[in-house]
């Protein structure tokens, strides 16, 4: 893995670009509702379908679903918004009259009725996320009504030329939904890479491949309705969503067990809390201070969710111990225990059968870093930063008081270790890391 | 799924002749279909089964075993029942039964050939009752248009079919159970209308959504594309789920591994008690929910023993009364360390009560009676029977009849009576296998106290106050009787106090 420049891997965060999502998402509907405004006045018919789909978007927004891995989307909103922005002959004979301005602000007002609720509940709206669902919405709507492709003529009015081969139009729908996915996606990921300081590429990469099943889905959806409109009228949107209904209700059960997982997973981190071998709450710390180091590495989603079990899991191994090490602290056990340790542990979780990646971390966690250089032995960067992580914990103490000075001589005693110990491109991330959580203490 | 039995049946005489005579049935209804079409087939037509049939093939060839997680999808009876009107009940018939004879896979032969008999009379049968309440039929679809005339004269005639198809399907399969299981045919009817009823109207739903955007919305082939895809990221969901369960039902294993792991003369001990509880659920006519509260909480009822300390644990004989107190706080240790997982809810309680006596007597709590909740009364009948058959150092494993009797001795004591009896009628219907070591392991077992053992009930736990029930055993108990602990014991702290008090100084 190469190393990117620091000053450009942390434009997002400088920029604080999760931040101007939501502004840049405002600008765009209140632009949208002033075109609105200014055209042609739109027949009864016009209102109806508007009210229809901006209902049916507000829904899909109250219904938000958690994707395994913990982001938020609103697949029925999206489906309903694409449609809406692509909708032409509604029923026999009947033309929509309105542009892109009017279907951007129609969904604007969809989408922010359905944050009402989760306000009132005061549970907190993503900001960005709803942005860049938004702007998606918005890009179909331009590409698809205005964007002149042929002879001066959008996708729109090219339809009528198509009559004979309304594949054509169907396979241009789902070509003008992908795009619109794309941008989503590359918003969600600039919103990420500057909120969670990650590299850029590597939020695009993970969100590309984890949204792709489910945008597959929702590019077909929102085609199905606005190609079903002609025959079946407004009655298409709620008729054509049960696919997609579907697709969610088996989506949330997956992110539902994926839940239960993760509950079961830290359940078992603190068998050794319980046991009195560790110090209380100290794998949850490990893994939370862990986590932030693997992401800022550029760490895949996938490799970040093992990292993270692992790191809850890394004490486990003591379990089997007679007694007690004091303090919990398997940084000042002696290296052969540590070794053993980590090998128990990696034995009790390579027993379910089913967590042989975080097993294969648990193993070489006490190894120090110098058998990379020397031995050419491969340690996975899972088990360097979780090595690193454990040893700051436990040099930092339950030390609620003095903590500045804690730090400071736990980060000198890590520094000892740099090279030899400890694998140095960790140890920094580290620092970046504790560098941004003592920002936001001083900050706030 | 419903195209094929769930247990593969033996393929006995009778059942070859029965399939052999369904599928002479189906050639003989498909010839005659096709001899005397209803319809000429056009240029569309062909095309549209030309695509359906090559679909059939992918579906069935895609088809990934089931992953338990009950809801599975049949692509090929969307694609059955959509090609009724798409092609016409010849086609469909032709398009399900070639598909399943075509499957991908080492099925035997005779399997094969009765999957496309079924699915062949599956489509014809579909279709001539689609045929038969007026439904129209590929290009006269075109002509309606607007949502309630399509509903009422192409999704109502479509749904009554696909309720048709749905009973080709039991009927048929009920005649091979039968004749391979003896399963009485109208239980077998009742049973597979109840468990794939609603998907097949979920099935008879899609098709017409794809029947109405291949026609008259005129997108022709590629609708399936569009219809599908939404409907192959939900299987594909559906599996993940599948499989991240599995995976956590594992993981939840590691939790009683570990245990195992400190207290090793228990292993197999918490997996032992779950299969026997859950036995006995059956004769105490528990609810499903409740069997599974049940299962989880007899497999982690001892969970808390890692809060105890391992020199406890391993050599209990040689310890003071304040020790072995220690020893009763791993019920609500338990507690405290699954309380986080939020499918256990429901197994906290019985975690937490396994130790309580119908007497009253027990720990932690000391409730009595009906105020200890089922699952917790099951767990300690169980508990102590798996105590009693096991071998130990002291003591040979007892036999599960002499194993019942000293359980039943304790009933309305320790025990609650109609969970005794329970344990009763359990044992008359399994063999229980008692648990055995060979002598190196007993010998490393010497000075082990398993606390789980009604007899060495008495030592690990001094109740508040003696009960004038509670006759201590005699013949039978080997062990010192410990002097009485200086003051009662004082109740076990459940709040967060109690992983700051176990904790190593």
């Amino acid at each position: 893995m190469t190393a990117v420049r620091p000053a450009l891997r942390d434009l997002p965060s400088r920029l604080r670009l999760h931040r101007l999502l939501p502004v840049l998402s405002v600008a765009v509907a209140v632009g949208a509702v002033a075109a609105a405004v200014a055209g042609a006045p739109l027949p009864l018919t016009d209102w109806w379908i508007l009210a229809v789909f901006a209902a049916f978007i507000a829904v899909g927004e109250v219904n938000r679903i958690v994707l395994p891995g913990g982001r938020e989307t609103a697949p029925m909103s999206l489906a309903a918004g694409y449609a809406l922005a692509m909708t032409y002959e509604v029923g026999d004979e009947h033309q929509v009259a309105f542009g892109a301005g009017v279907v951007i602000a129609a969904t604007s007002v969809g989408m922010l009725a359905g944050a009402v609720p989760a306000l009132l509940r005061r549970s907190p709206v993503r900001a960005d996320d709803l942005a860049a669902r938004f702007l998606s919405v918005a890009v179909v709507a331009l590409l698809f009504r205005h964007l002149e492709v042929w002879n001066g003529e959008p996708l729109l009015t090219l339809q009528d030329d198509w009559l004979n081969y309304r594949w054509v139009t169907a396979v241009s729908m789902v070509l003008v939904s992908g795009i619109a996915l794309l941008v989503q996606a590359f918003c969600v990921a600039l919103a990420i890479a500057s909120r969670d300081h990650r590299p850029f590429w590597r939020s695009l990469a993970d969100e590309v491949r984890q949204g792709a099943g489910l945008g597959a889905a929702l590019a077909a959806s929102g085609t199905l309705i606005a190609l079903a409109e002609r025959p079946m009228g407004i009655v298409a949107l709620p008729v054509f969503l049960v696919p997609l209904v579907l697709t969610q209700f088996a989506i949330r059960r997956f992110a539902g067990v994926r839940e239960t997982y993760g509950q079961t997973i830290r359940a078992l981190s603190r068998l050794t809390e319980i046991g009195g071998y560790t110090r209380r709450d100290h794998p949850a710390r490990v893994a939370a201070l862990s986590v932030a180091m693997g992401r800022d590495l550029g760490m895949s989603d996938r490799d970040t969710l093992d990292l993270e079990y692992a790191a809850l899991l890394h004490d486990i191994g003591q379990v089997a111990l007679r007694e007690p090490i004091p303090g919990g602290a398997t940084m000042m056990a002696a290296p052969a225990d540590q070794d053993r340790i980590a090998r128990d542990g990696a034995g009790i979780v390579r027993q379910t059968g089913v967590l042989d990646h975080v097993a294969v971390i648990l193993e070489s966690q006490a190894k120090p870093y110098r058998q990379v250089r020397e031995l050419g032995e491969d340690l996975p960067l899972a088990s360097r930063i979780i090595k690193v992580a454990n040893a700051y914990d436990d040099l930092i103490g339950e030390a609620r008081a003095r903590r500045a000075r804690k730090h400071a001589s736990a980060i000198e005693r890590i520094h000892l270790g740099l090279g030899y110990e400890y694998d140095p491109r960790v140890v920094e991330a580290l620092i970046r890391v504790l560098d941004r959580r003592a920002a936001v203490v001083d900050g706030g | 799924m419903t195209q094929a039995p769930a247990q593969r049946p033996t393929w006995s005489r009778g059942v070859q002749l029965y399939v052999c005579a369904v599928a002479v049935v189906a050639v003989v209804a498909v010839v005659i279909s096709i001899v005397k079409p209803p319809h000429s087939w056009e240029r569309d037509q062909w095309v549209a089964f030309g695509v359906l049939l090559a679909l059939g093939l992918v579906s069935v060839a895609v088809r990934e075993p089931d992953v338990g997680s009950k809801v599975t999808f049949s692509f090929l009876s969307i694609i059955v029942i959509s090609s009724v009107v798409l092609t016409g009940p010849a086609g469909s018939a032709i398009i399900g039964g070639l598909s399943m004879a075509l499957e991908r896979g080492r099925r035997p032969l005779i399997a094969r050939l009765f999957n496309a008999s079924m699915f062949a009379l599956q489509g014809l049968v579909g279709g001539l009752v689609y045929v038969g309440l007026q439904g129209p039929i590929a290009e006269d679809v075109k002509t309606i248009s607007g949502a309630g005339e399509l509903l009422l004269r192409v999704g109502v005639p479509l749904i009554i079919a696909d309720v048709a198809q749905m009973l080709v399907n039991a009927v048929l399969l009920a005649g091979v159970v039968r004749l391979s299981t003896g399963m009485p045919f109208r239980r077998f009817i009742t049973q597979i209308v109840s468990s794939s009823g609603p998907a097949y109207i979920g099935y008879g739903v899609i098709g017409f959504l794809l029947i109405v955007l291949w026609l008259p919305a005129d997108v022709g082939p590629f609708s399936a594309v569009l219809i599908l895809a939404p409907l192959y990221v939900a299987r594909w969901a559906f599996v993940q789920f599948g499989e991240e369960q599995r995976a956590h039902e594992r993981t939840l294993s590691a939790l009683v591994t570990a245990v195992e792991t400190k207290d090793p003369n228990a292993a197999g001990h918490s997996g032992r008690i779950a299969t026997l509880a859950e036995w006995m659920a059956r004769p105490l006519s528990m609810g499903a929910q409740d069997v599974q509260s049940l299962r989880y909480a007899a497999m982690l009822h001892d969970v808390g023993k890692v809060g105890v300390p391992t020199r406890i644990l391993r050599r209990p004989r040689e310890l003071t009364s304040a020790d072995l107190e220690a020893l009763t706080h791993h019920s609500a240790l338990g507690v405290v360390l699954v309380r986080e997982i939020d499918f256990l809810r429901g197994s906290l309680d019985g975690i937490r009560h396994h130790h309580e006596r119908w007497d009253g007597l027990g720990y932690p709590d000391g409730l009595v009676g009906d105020e200890i909740p089922l699952v917790s009364r099951v767990i300690a009948v169980a508990d102590a029977f798996d105590a009693l058959t096991t071998d130990r150092a002291e003591r040979p494993a007892a036999t599960p009849m002499e194993a019942l009797r000293q359980v039943e001795q304790r009933r309305g004591r320790q025990f609650d009576p109609q969970v005794v009896a329970a344990l009763g009628t359990v044992l008359e219907r399994h063999e229980w296998p008692v648990t055995t070591f060979d002598e190196e392991t007993l010998e490393r077992m010497r000075g082990y106290l398993d606390h789980d053992d009604p007899v060495a009930w008495e030592r690990v736990w001094t109740p508040p106050q003696q009960s004038p029930l509670d006759v201590g055993p005699t013949e039978v108990d080997p062990l010192p009787r410990r002097a009485p602990a200086a003051g009662a014991p004082v109740g076990i702290p459940t709040e967060t106090p109690v992983g700051e008090q176990v904790r190593a100084p």
